[in-house]
Parts: structure tokens; C-alpha cells; sequence
């Protein structure tokens, strides 16, 4: 296993020097001046200079692109040009937003998910199957800030149980801080659920088709003991491995959700820097992503072997 | 406390450096300087009480008013004035509007000088009429004065401590900016009126939330999460004029809305095609449904509630389908193309961009949308490279700063699109003389000049329009679209 780690890992460096690579080079791309966007109307060209020249946008690309990699060797992601902060200052509360409405977003979904999915299977072809099959689609077809703004207005609005907007962070209050994320946390995870019910139900149905299947069944086991000890270690190995690639793509940000529910989230951060070309941030922003996404990899990598027997470390 | 949406969270809050509107509308809460705006616009004094200026107009000196004291309960001077003053023209500073007092647009700040503890004066290097006007600018930040303690030993900003009913208390990015009424505030008495008068703090704390989604932003005012809703977008006005417990509070703004025309391109040259596409459209239909009503037409670039704007009724005679499709016949237009590029940030100028290519069809014109990403059509703009760019201009305090916004030296600044040398010549009149007379004369003809020429078809000017749930007094929508807070409160506030 400590081998295949290393292998792992030595093979997401490339992977991270490409990424740094396309990550300053693609932003650049767009059409777009940050210092244009500091003076809005104001026509002046000689202002324009100088505030070009002020955040370094006149040096030529190559040496940006140096001095931003070495920066970033030690540490230092810059500065942001619309916000005037350290971009680590911006990057470490946001990301922590983030991961809050996330990660519990995942695991509820993964919670509801894997048994309903596998209940549908248990019942293919019956009108429990078809129930399910039905919402995991309409869960998938539904777009987030139609639900999310559904869920402000039903229980914000009408039902007053929920804080509409607003945000205050697990750390300085808890438990107001868990009354805010209810909704947004909910309205993921019912977002993210659909695609998992629909992987747990087409995995079990092609589990419950082997052979080894039939045979506990012939040995006379119960359903529940075929379920839990044949069926469901088999099931989890491809589910394992949509979570994680679930979990690393919205760690990058639910701009949605964190839009709709007013959330300083990473997703809403990177948005706001790329309206406002604000490279160091949506630099800032990519790294984390690309080191998030890199990570929950390896990590689901590594350990969905010891979940799924049937997956080796080779 | 009173809570306040705002659409995306302040840039900083360095005076006139790295702003945008919320910002400005948020610092205007904090800052103050020697002049502010009236109601209609006008420059007036705030933290001077009286004013001279020379006959040759080239010297003006302001008197303090005595007992005023910054944040930090630190007496205001002349000296903090000077101080303040010195950094603005600084080019270190980087202030957005040095510009206007180096020389580069009018008159240049030769120096600025205490004469005693409560006296100060300007000299400029010529006369310059609109100097107050310039000054208390609100997107400079109102030239406002501080104490030196805003900034650091090494000259960097730490925070803005000026003379404001208001003082930032706490500032949570993305999520918040708290504010407290600052205790030692003096408002200058009388009626409430523009920035400057009647500005008496009467909530003790204000708190704007940053909600981007404008839903999201309704249901919170219709939850009373929030107690007034500025800037409410036309979608939601139906919606909101239904509600029992909400009012809507209107005013017609300083800005302008409209198409710029680039006739550097070879199709847009001639003038015949240019002025068919002018009369193809029918402004105050169009005014009417971009703004659900809250809007006028306007054919100026200068707005309708500006003392030099025209009247709406002109709109109805500009509209002349059947002289569009005679000049498109004489220009010998066989359905080109043209490019009319918009943007989906603000959904006026995306709307406005559709009712015209929708109105231009009917005569015959072939208009096609272009969509761009914000910055992307701001670079478009500036750079000049575009046929058609559907535009929304901020509020000006002035009619010669709207035209200055199309009209000067092309070469230099290509985002412009009128450079006739008699219309520079006129807008250079403008703003040599105070004569309100002889500056409707000169608005008059530049208008003229303007609806000849077709570097800008004007639309409408937008209006100021915030939602207000009942039990909040106090709030008037203003001229120039920013969100003013004192003077106002909610049911059971009391009244100091």
C-alpha cells in the first residue's frame, strides 16, 4: 500500500505543474483589464498606466508567471487586486465555508443514497423501484437554485423555521451556526443524492445477478445477511469512488448553493475574482481547488481497497 | 439593528481608490468632505461653513465650521484638511479622480495651504467653475477629509477615520459591514437634503448583508430579515407592488442609458445609417418595459432630472420608422450585418440591446446581439471595438461630465465615439462659466450637435428604486442611486 501511495503521489506532481501552468495562463485569456475594472467609467489612460504598473500587470507574462510560482513555493499567494487583502486571508474562511456545507452535504447524501439505491434494486421492476428511480431523476434534473430558492421560500418564508440569508460560522456560534446551514446543506445533499440512488441501485442490481449471490441465497441465508455481508461490500467500492469525485469537485465550490443562500463560500469567491479579473484570488482559488481535487483522490484511491475487497492496490 | 442587503461586497475602503458603487455608497456613510451634494445635485458646504472665492476664480478658501471632531475624537483642522488634500493629488495615492485637479481634465491644484486652525485655501492654475462639483464627487469619495491616522507609518491605508454619521465597526468579507452611528456627529441642521444636510444617525447600528442572488434578496425583505431592498430590479417590481407590507420609494436618477454608435467602422460611417437606427426606435415604449415604468425616455445622455436635460416629450418626435427606412433606402443598405454588443451583468442594457434589435428589424435593420461577460464589453469599450455597445452611464453631477463620457480626443481615448472639434469646443465653454443661463445655451446646442452627429442614441435615464417595508420612515430614493441611512427609522427607534 506505502508503495502505491508513493506511486500516487509522484504521479499528481506532473499533474500539479500542468495545473499551476494552465491555471495562470487560462485566466489570462479572458478579455479583461483588472485595472480598467478599478477605474469603471473614468477614461484615463495615464490612471490606467499607473495602476497597471502598480499590481505588476505591465511586466511581461513570463516573469509574472515566475514570481507568482516562487511566491507560491514559499507560501505566498499575492495579494488580491479588488480586495486589497492577502488572497490566504480570503482563501483560508472561505474554504472553511465551503468544507461546512460540503462535506456534511456528502455524507447526508451518501447516507440517504447507498440504501435507497439498493432498496430499489432489492425491488426491481415493482412500484417501490419506480418511485425511486423517479425522484433520483427528478433530484438530478432539478436545477440547484430553483430547489435551494424553493427551500428559502418554504421553510424561510413561509414556515419562519430557517434564517433566509445570512451565515455565521460553526466556530463562533455553533448552534446558530448549524440553524444556517440546514438549508443549504439539504438542498445539496437532495441535489448530489440523485446520482448516487441511481449508481447504488445499478450497482446492486448487477451484484445481486452474480453467481455467489444465488449461492448465499441457496444456502439458505436471509436476505438481510445477503444484503449486508455479499451484496453491500461490492456495492460500496464503485460508490466510494463517485463520492469522492463528488466531494473534490464541490469542495471547489457550490457557487450555486453558496449564491442562493448567501454563503461566503469558495465557489462564490472564485466567481466574484473572475468578474473582477482578479488573478491572484482566482489563482489562489484554482490551487486550492486543484489540491482538493488531487487529494480526495489519492485519499479515495488508497482507501477504497480496504472497502471493496474486489479492488487491488496494483 | 437595521439590516440592509448589498448586491457584492465593498473593494476597500481607501476614499476614491479601488471603488465600485456599493462601495461608494457604504464610504458615504463615513466620509465627509469640505462640500457635499444637495438634493438636486448641487454642490453645497458641509464641513466648511463659509466660502470665498477670488475674483479671478483661481482661489477658493473655506472656513471650517468650529467643534468637529473625526472618529477618533481628534479635532478637525485645517491641517487634516491639507494633509488629506496632498495625499489625494498624490499619484502614489492612486486615486481614481486625480485627473480632474492635475491638470489632465481642467484646472490643476497649484496648492493647497492653511491659513489658520479653521481656514484653508486652493489655488488653481485657472478658473474653473464646476471645482465644488468636482470635489465632492461622490465616486472620489466626496474628497473627503481625514485624520492621518487612516494610514499606517509606511503610508499604507489601515482605515478610514473621518467626520461621517456613521464609522465602519466590523467588516466580515463576503459576509457583512457592520456600522455604528458615531456619537460625536454633528449633522449641519435643517431639513434633510442630498449628503449633507439633516444627517442625524438615528439607528445606532446598521449591518449591510452581502446577498448577491436578487431573490434571494426579496425573500429576505419579504421574511424582514432585511428592511429595505435599494436597487430593486425591474423583474421584481411587478411582484413587489402586489405585497401589502412593502412599498416602493422612486426617484428619477442623474444616469443615462442608451447605445453607443462607432461610426470608425465602415458601415456605421455613414451617418444615414446611423441616424436610421436612432429613429427606429420607439423610446418610451422601450423605457417602459426595460424599467416597468419607473423609467422616462430620454434621447440626451444627459439625464431628465439634471437642470440641463431635455424633456421626455422629445423621445415621441425622434421616433420615425417610416424616415428610418427612407435613409436606409438612400444609404442603399442591403441588410449587413451589425453588431450590437451587450452584456448580462445588468440586465437593463440587456434588455434595452433587445427591444432595439427588435425595433430596428422593423425597419429593416439587421441588428445581431452580442453577449459578452462585463469586463469583456468594458474592454470592448475602451478599447473602441464595437458597432454597436449597449451602455449604462452612472450618475453625473454635471451635464459637461455626461458629454465627457462620449466626446473628446478619440485617438487618445478610442472607448469614445463623438470627437467633432465644434462640439469639444462647446463642452470646453461649458465648463469655463457658472452662468446656469449660458450653460443651457451650450447644453442646448450640444444636444443638437449630438442628435446630428449619432455618437450615442439615448434611451431613458433609470430611476433610483428601493423596496421599503412598512415601519421604516425616513428613506428618499436620490438623484445620484446611492442607499442613504441616516435620517432614517424603523418603528420604535428613538428620536435622538
Amino acid at each position: 500500500m506505502i508503495r502505491y501511495a508513493i506511486t500516487r503521489l509522484a504521479l499528481a506532481l506532473p499533474t500539479i505543474v500542468i495545473a499551476l501552468f494552465l491555471i495562470f495562463a487560462l485566466i489570462r485569456l479572458i478579455p479583461g483589464d483588472p485595472a480598467q475594472l478599478i477605474l469603471g467609467e473614468t477614461d484615463d489612460p495615464a490612471a490606467l498606466a499607473r495602476i497597471r504598473a502598480e499590481l505588476a500587470l505591465d511586466q511581461p507574462l513570463a516573469v509574472q508567471f515566475y514570481h507568482w510560482v516562487t511566491a507560491l513555493g514559499q507560501g505566498d499567494f499575492g495579494k488580491s487586486i479588488s480586495m486589497e487583502s492577502p488572497v490566504l486571508d480570503l482563501l483560508v474562511p472561505a474554504m472553511g465555508v465551503t468544507a461546512s456545507l460540503v462535506i456534511p452535504a456528502v455524507v447526508l447524501a451518501a447516507i440517504m443514497a447507498v440504501p435507497l439505491g439498493m432498496f430499489a434494486a432489492w425491488r426491481q421492476n415493482t412500484r417501490t423501484d419506480t418511485v425511486v428511480v423517479a425522484l433520483a431523476t427528478v433530484s438530478l434534473s432539478i436545477p440547484s437554485f430553483w430547489l435551494g430558492l424553493m427551500m428559502l421560500l418554504l421553510f424561510g418564508v413561509q414556515l419562519d423555521i430557517f434564517p433566509v440569508v445570512g451565515y455565521i460560522s460553526l466556530t463562533e456560534d455553533f448552534t446558530q451556526g448549524l440553524h444556517y446551514l440546514v438549508l443549504p446543506v439539504l438542498t445539496l445533499a437532495l441535489i448530489e443524492a440523485g446520482v448516487l440512488v441511481r449508481l447504488a441501485r445499478a450497482s446492486t442490481i448487477e451484484v445481486l445477478q452474480l453467481e455467489y449471490v444465488a449461492h448465499a441465497r441457496a444456502k439458505g441465508l436471509s436476505e438481510s445477511a445477503v444484503a449486508c455481508r455479499h451484496v453491500l461490500p461490492n456495492v460500496i467500492g464503485p460508490t466510494w469512488i463517485m463520492i469522492g469525485l463528488v466531494l473534490g469537485g464541490l469542495l471547489g465550490g457550490a457557487v450555486v448553493i453558496e449564491t442562493v443562500f448567501s454563503l461566503p463560500g469558495l465557489g462564490r469567491l472564485m466567481v466574484e475574482a473572475v468578474f473582477a479579473r482578479d488573478y491572484p484570488v482566482v489563482q489562489g482559488c484554482m490551487v486550492i481547488v486543484m489540491l482538493c481535487y488531487v487529494g480526495v483522490n489519492l485519499m479515495i484511491e488508497l482507501t477504497a481497497p480496504v472497502l471493496c475487497p474486489a479492488l487491488r492496490y496494483d | 439593528m437595521m439590516q440592509i442587503p448589498l448586491t457584492s461586497d465593498i473593494r476597500g475602503t481607501n476614499p476614491g481608490v479601488n471603488r465600485d458603487a456599493n462601495t461608494d455608497t457604504i464610504m458615504m456613510h463615513v466620509l465627509e468632505g469640505l462640500v457635499g451634494y444637495r438634493e438636486d445635485g448641487t454642490p453645497d458646504l458641509l464641513l466648511a461653513d463659509a466660502l470665498t472665492v477670488s475674483p479671478d476664480g483661481k482661489r477658493y478658501t473655506f472656513h471650517l465650521r468650529e467643534g468637529l471632531v473625526f472618529h477618533n475624537g481628534q479635532p478637525v483642522t485645517s491641517r487634516e484638511v491639507v494633509w488629506s488634500w496632498r495625499r489625494y493629488l498624490d499619484p502614489k495615492t492612486n486615486w481614481t479622480c486625480l485627473a480632474d485637479f492635475d491638470g489632465t481634465r481642467g484646472a490643476k491644484i497649484e496648492s493647497v495651504d492653511a491659513i489658520d486652525p479653521l481656514t484653508v485655501s486652493f489655488t488653481l492654475d485657472r478658473p474653473q467653475p464646476l471645482f465644488l462639483t468636482l470635489m465632492a464627487a461622490i465616486s472620489c469619495g466626496g474628497g473627503a477629509v481625514l485624520h492621518p491616522d487612516s494610514v499606517a507609518a509606511d503610508g499604507s491605508w489601515r482605515e478610514p477615520i473621518s467626520t461621517g454619521p456613521y464609522r465602519i465597526s466590523s467588516w466580515v468579507r463576503g459576509r457583512y459591514i457592520d456600522m455604528t452611528a458615531f456619537a460625536g456627529y454633528r449633522p449641519l441642521e435643517g431639513e434633510p437634503d442630498g449628503n449633507v444636510r439633516g444627517k442625524t444617525p438615528y439607528e445606532r447600528h446598521l449591518r449591510w448583508l452581502i446577498i448577491r442572488d436578487a431573490s434571494s434578496r426579496l425573500a429576505a425583505l419579504v421574511k424582514g430579515q432585511v428592511d429595505v431592498m435599494p436597487e430593486v430590479p425591474a423583474a421584481e417590481m411587478l411582484q413587489l407592488r402586489r405585497m401589502k407590507d412593502i412599498r416602493i420609494v422612486a426617484a428619477p436618477m442623474l444616469g443615462a442609458y442608451g447605445i453607443l454608435v462607432q461610426d470608425r467602422n465602415p458601415l456605421l460611417a455613414d451617418l444615414r445609417l446611423r441616424e436610421a437606427i436612432a429613429y427606429s426606435i420607439d423610446r418610451r415604449t422601450l423605457a417602459r418595459l426595460v424599467t416597468e415604468d419607473t423609467a422616462d425616455a430620454n434621447p440626451s445622455i444627459v439625464a431628465s432630472a439634471s437642470p440641463f436635460g431635455v424633456s421626455a416629450d422629445t423621445a415621441e418626435a425622434l421616433f420615425d420608422p417610416a424616415r428610418a427606412r427612407a435613409l436606409l433606402k438612400a444609404a442603399g443598405y442591403r441588410g449587413q450585418p451589425i453588431v450590437l454588443t451587450t452584456n448580462r451583468r445588468y440586465p437593463a442594457m440587456f434588455n434595452q440591446a433587445l427591444l432595439v434589435q427588435a425595433m430596428a428589424r422593423q425597419v429593416g435593420l439587421n441588428i445581431k446581439i452580442e453577449v459578452l461577460e462585463w469586463a469583456t464589453q468594458m474592454d470592448r469599450w475602451r478599447s473602441g471595438d464595437f458597432q454597436l455597445l449597449s451602455f449604462g452611464f452612472s450618475a453625473k453631477a454635471d451635464a459637461a461630465q455626461s458629454y465627457e463620457s462620449i466626446l473628446g480626443d478619440r485617438d487618445a481615448s478610442p472607448g469614445k465615439t463623438w470627437g467633432d472639434p465644434e462640439a469639444r469646443r462647446l463642452l470646453a465653454e461649458s465648463m469655463m462659466t457658472a452662468d446656469m443661463a449660458e450653460r443651457r445655451k451650450i447644453f442646448s446646442k450640444l444636444h443638437s450637435e449630438m442628435l446630428h452627429d449619432v455618437p450615442f442614441i439615448g434611451l431613458f435615464s433609470p430611476a433610483d428604486t428601493n423596496a421599503i417595508r412598512d415601519g421604516v420612515t425616513g428613506f428618499r430614493s436620490w438623484q445620484f442611486g446611492r442607499a442613504r441611512f441616516w435620517g432614517v427609522r424603523r418603528n420604535g427607534t428613538p428620536a435622538s
